[in-house]
């Protein structure tokens, strides 16, 4: 153990160990918020990434879930923190892009975060059951003019709730709030179970989240929006069907820090998530949920989320989806 | 207090904070979109449904209470000095607001070191010095488990880090 | 490949010493962390969660459900010894568990618990293999109109947890619904009572609440009147749980089993309306009603075994449909997934082997369970011996550790406290705690069914009767809720007649 390491040791077993500002970042462990619960997306997302990142730290991460309110709860509690690169969030599509689009009451912005890197795409993928007799987009499309079509999400402000909008709307439902009924439900699972029971006609989520019932022939992939296929999926790419419009529509996962995070923090981490992502047992265990890893610096972090938010943010205002109260 | 008092203190309390949150609260509070197709749809029929319950509730409380002049069951006369044990309870809840306040800035260890040994006084112990081991001893322990074996971020505040 | 096959190959694949450890430490693990307020068994499965990856798939599994099935029981033994439920699930054992702790029997209490909960394991778990096709298609019938009909049946325990007076149940109750509508709207995503903190808006936490309700109030009451308990020391209770108490229990435990069984099989219930309606099915039938809430053992076994009855059969949608039904086996699903199995009707085919290992597994849990129970129930029973004076201020700072770690927010220590009082003024009342949180557990998935079914239905009401599912539970809540009148009816007769104070 080199000496300075070794002397704060000892300080902090004393219990004198003030927060010194003097030794090199990162000195402690960091803490790691992500804002979505157990078991969901971002939380096995960013405990993957959490072993090949804390080698390339060198310092233990520490990870929190803090869950509420579509990912709020937690996105504030680390606006709120010290910008001192120990305590960090993972952002995610729901929390950083399509909520700041929806919702006026929202209690940050993306002003209030510094993005250190996107690591993780998702892309999107529509799905019904196959005894709807839905077979294809036009096929839903038809439907939706008939009227009676209904979609499930995993809550309002969802990434799903946006991603079932847009794609509508691209397929040339002028106003999808009036064609079809949004009926929201308390998360993923929920979302899937009711196209699963037949209480929605269909959703659009991340495709790690429908690979299962795909695979299992209980669900029938309608598109997904990335330009490249999707492994296990049969079905057409939005470029495919000639709406790449449609390619904005993807999950990520990235890593923020509050706005005023210092540079030599910022740039720290862009060195730690290039190491860490060129892990082989990292690319391989979140290859096989279907993700697709994409290391972005923190430059062109910010750029991505900020052209998303501005597609979401044009659709919102379009079709009056704001939530003002 | 009897159970009979008892009951028309919950009516009354139940109608007057129904009548509040229905007039007051409600309409202030629980924010509905304008848009709202259909009324049973909206964000504030359910909390307005369960308001106009609590208030038929409390109009059943009072009623059976007054309809019941002979049910005067005396609940078991708990505390001899009143004044003392309005004292501690107060001294409890300016415990429970300076642990509130204190946490963020002196971190969860040392905070319910102090909280331990406040309460284990207001309860007034047999056992002081076991009281003021454990005080020490259990903040320490949790800290570690925690910490350490459970992977949770315990909050360290600022002032004094444990490893 | 028949069944025979099947099981032989599900048994090659077990059958070896890894993953028995996986099992056992699993069981150990999950009672430990079950027994700890605020780490609870959901959170006592996600930190195991990262072990299992370099793991074999089945090992891994195993060594979560061993979790899994731990921590459900390992919730009774701060309940019963602490008044503070160390899950959810385990809130109905509260009610009668705490009591006979107080009345120095808290090794009955335990010895119960385990005992009932190992036979509803053992239940659910067999339901699991012999049943899972079956229940999954009949939980897949479930649309929000079912379950709007089914949760407002499930409404109906409150009558049965109420004590003394519906009237104050009912007030109980209503508290609880107004507490749950905190946070974000459903349907329009609006605020609803935040007052502009961004820390309500996700809503109560409920293990908060729930801590906040019976274990706080504990303490602001031996402030309130020290000398209470100076009499008192709960001596730690010799006498053990016989078979005889077993076998006078037997119909509840199994009653409470299938219970557990039918509600687990449904996605989205979870374990504590089990437990609750267990616990009041028992009360009605039981011959010594008036009993229950002061320290009876049928109470105990009831709530024990309709919560651990939801543990095998949570695992119905899981495996045969690929979704679910709870925090838990959602996290368990992640490791289906990272280990590259897909759950759902297709496993039964592809990976048959590792259906059958994981239901040879499961029986042997159950046995598990029972070992390393007693061991834990003879290590933890002597914190009924610590002198209250040392007790109480350590359940507060437990409490406050607990609270904190569930979802790393001080916030919600703030609620625990808050709720603290609430509870402290409902027993200087003689309010039933248990009301108040069936209702909240509940209140948010009535609203949210009634509102989906509206939302399907272009707000047509008829939709609510739309099949026999919904029927049945209509004639339920009807002949429930008559029930309920007739009985309070003539009970306020005969209070009056016989000018006899109830």
């Amino acid at each position: 153990m080199p000496r300075k390491t070794s002397v704060l040791t000892t300080a902090a077993i004393v219990g004198l160990a003030a927060t010194a500002a003097f030794a090199e970042y990162p000195e402690r462990p960091i803490n790691m918020v992500i804002p979505y619960g157990a078991g969901g997306a971002t939380d096995i997302s960013a405990r993957t990434i959490a072993e090949p990142l804390g080698d390339a730290v060198g310092q233990p991460l520490v990870m929190a879930n803090v869950t509420g309110a579509g990912g709020a709860t937690g996105s504030v509690a680390v606006q709120n923190a010290k910008a001192d690169g120990y305590t960090m969030l993972f952002a995610r599509v729901g929390s950083h892009s399509v909520n700041p689009a929806m919702k006026a009451t929202l209690p940050y912005t993306l002003e209030d975060f510094r993005f250190v890197t996107v690591y993780e795409i998702n892309p999107v993928a529509c799905a019904v059951t196959p005894q709807s007799g839905i077979k294809s987009m036009d096929d839903l499309i038809a439907k939706v003019n008939e009227g009676g079509v209904t979609f499930s999400s995993s809550g309002v402000g969802s990434m799903p709730h946006i991603a079932s909008v847009m794609v509508l709307r691209e397929f040339g439902i002028e106003n999808p709030l009036q064609a079809v009924t949004h009926i929201p439900q308390k998360g993923g699972g929920a979302a899937a179970t009711a196209v699963l029971n037949g209480t929605a006609t269909f959703f659009c989520t991340n495709s790690s989240a429908v690979a299962s019932f795909v695979a299992n022939e209980q669900l029938l992939p309608l598109l997904v929006t990335t330009a490249e296929p999707v492994e296990g999926f049969d079905a057409p790419t939005a470029a495919d069907l000639g709406k790449p419009a449609l390619h904005q529509l993807v999950g990520w996962t990235g890593i923020a820090g509050p706005d005023d995070l210092p540079d030599d923090v910022a740039a720290k981490w862009g060195e730690w998530m290039a190491a860490a992502t060129r892990n082989e047992e990292f690319r391989s265990r979140m290859e096989a949920r279907g993700s697709i890893i994409q290391l972005m610096s923190p430059e062109k972090a910010s750029e991505f989320i900020e052209t998303q938010y501005n597609t979401f943010r044009t659709l919102v205002d379009e079709l009056g989806m704001r939530i003002e109260g | 207090m009897n159970d009979r008092a008892g009951k028309i203190q919950l009516g009354i309390g139940a109608i007057v904070a129904a009548v509040l949150f229905v007039a007051v609260v409600i309409p202030n509070f629980v924010s509905a979109p304008s848009n709202v197709p259909n009324v049973i749809l909206s964000p504030r029929f359910w909390p307005n449904a369960i308001a106009l319950f609590t208030g038929l509730t409390g109009i059943g409380l009072l009623l059976t209470a007054l309809r019941h002049p002979e049910d005067e069951r005396e609940t078991p006369v708990d505390v001899d000095h009143r004044g003392m044990a309005l004292l501690r309870l107060s001294g409890v809840a300016m415990v429970m607001l300076a642990t509130v306040y204190a946490m963020p800035r002196l971190g969860l260890v040392w905070t319910t070191m102090v909280a331990f040994i406040a309460v284990a006084f207001l309860v007034r112990t047999h056992h002081p010095v076991s009281a003021v081991i454990s005080a020490v001893a259990i903040p320490l322990l949790l800290y570690a488990f925690f910490a350490h074996v459970a992977g949770v971020a315990i909050p360290q505040g600022e002032i004094v880090r444990l490893p | 490949m028949s069944i025979v096959d099947s099981m032989l190959a599900g048994l090659a694949l077990v059958a070896n010493f890894e993953s028995f450890l996986a099992l056992g430490a699993g069981v150990a693990i999950g009672v430990i962390g079950g027994a700890i307020p605020g780490l609870s068994a959901t959170m006592a499965v996600a930190l195991t969660l990262p072990f299992t990856f370099a793991m074999s798939p089945i090992t891994g599994i195993l060594l979560l459900l061993g979790v899994y099935k731990g921590g459900v029981f390992g919730g009774s033994i701060p309940a019963i010894l602490i008044k503070t439920p160390g899950s959810p699930a385990s809130s109905a054992t509260v009610i009668d568990g705490y009591p006979m702790a107080e009345n120095g029997q808290a090794g009955k209490a335990l010895g119960m618990a385990l005992w009932a909960s190992c036979t509803a394991d053992l239940i659910s778990n067999l339901s699991l293999i012999l049943f899972a096709g079956w229940l999954a298609s009949f939980a897949l019938s479930f649309g929000p109109p079912e379950f709007f009909a089914l949760i407002l049946f499930s409404l109906t325990i409150i009558a049965g947890v109420s004590g003394d007076s519906l009237l104050k149940g009912a007030l109980s109750a209503m508290l609880g619904l107004m507490l749950a509508t905190v946070g974000l709207d459903l349907v329009y995503g609006t605020n609803r009572f935040t007052f502009g903190n961004p820390n309500m808006m996700g809503g109560l936490n409920f293990i908060a609440v729930l801590i906040g309700l019976f274990a706080i109030p504990e303490i602001i009451a031996m402030v309130w009147n020290p000398k209470a308990h100076d009499g008192n020391t709960r001596s730690l209770g010799r006498n053990w749980v016989t078979f005889q108490d077993y076998r006078k229990c037997f119909r509840s435990i199994v009653r409470g089993s299938f219970i557990g069984v039918f509600l687990g099989s449904i996605p989205g219930i979870g374990a504590a309306p089990s437990a609750f309606l267990s616990y009041s099915e028992a009360r009605r039938k039981s011959p010594n009603r008036e009993n229950f809430g002061k320290g009876e053992i049928e109470g105990v076994a009831a709530s024990e075994a309709g919560n651990n009855g939801v543990a095998g059969a949570t695992l119905i949608p899981l495996l045969a449909l690929g979704v679910p039904g709870d925090v838990i086996t959602a996290i368990i699903m992640g490791a289906f997934m990272v280990h590259g199995l897909q759950p759902g009707p297709m496993m039964f085919v592809l990976n048959v082997d590792i259906i059958y290992g994981l239901f040879i597994g499961l029986i042997v849990s159950s046995v598990f369970l029972f070992a390393i129970g007693s061991i834990a129930i003879r290590g933890f029973k002597y914190v009924a011996d610590i002198p209250r004076g040392v007790l109480l201020p350590a359940v507060l700072v437990l409490c406050i550790f607990g609270v904190y770690a569930v979802n790393n927010n001080l916030f919600d220590v703030g609620v625990m406290f808050a709720m603290g009082w609430v509870g402290f003024v409902m027993l200087r009342y003689e309010v039933p705690a248990a009301p108040f949180l069936i209702a909240f557990i509940l209140g948010p998935l009535l609203e949210d069914n009634f509102r989906q079914a509206m939302l399907m239905s272009g707000s047509n009401p008829v939709i609510l009767f739309r099949g026999p599912i919904t029927w049945f539970f209509w004639a339920l809540t009807t002949i429930t809720v008559v029930a309920i009148a007739r009985a309070g009816l003539r009970a306020s007769r005969g209070s009056v007649l016989a000018g006899d104070p109830k």
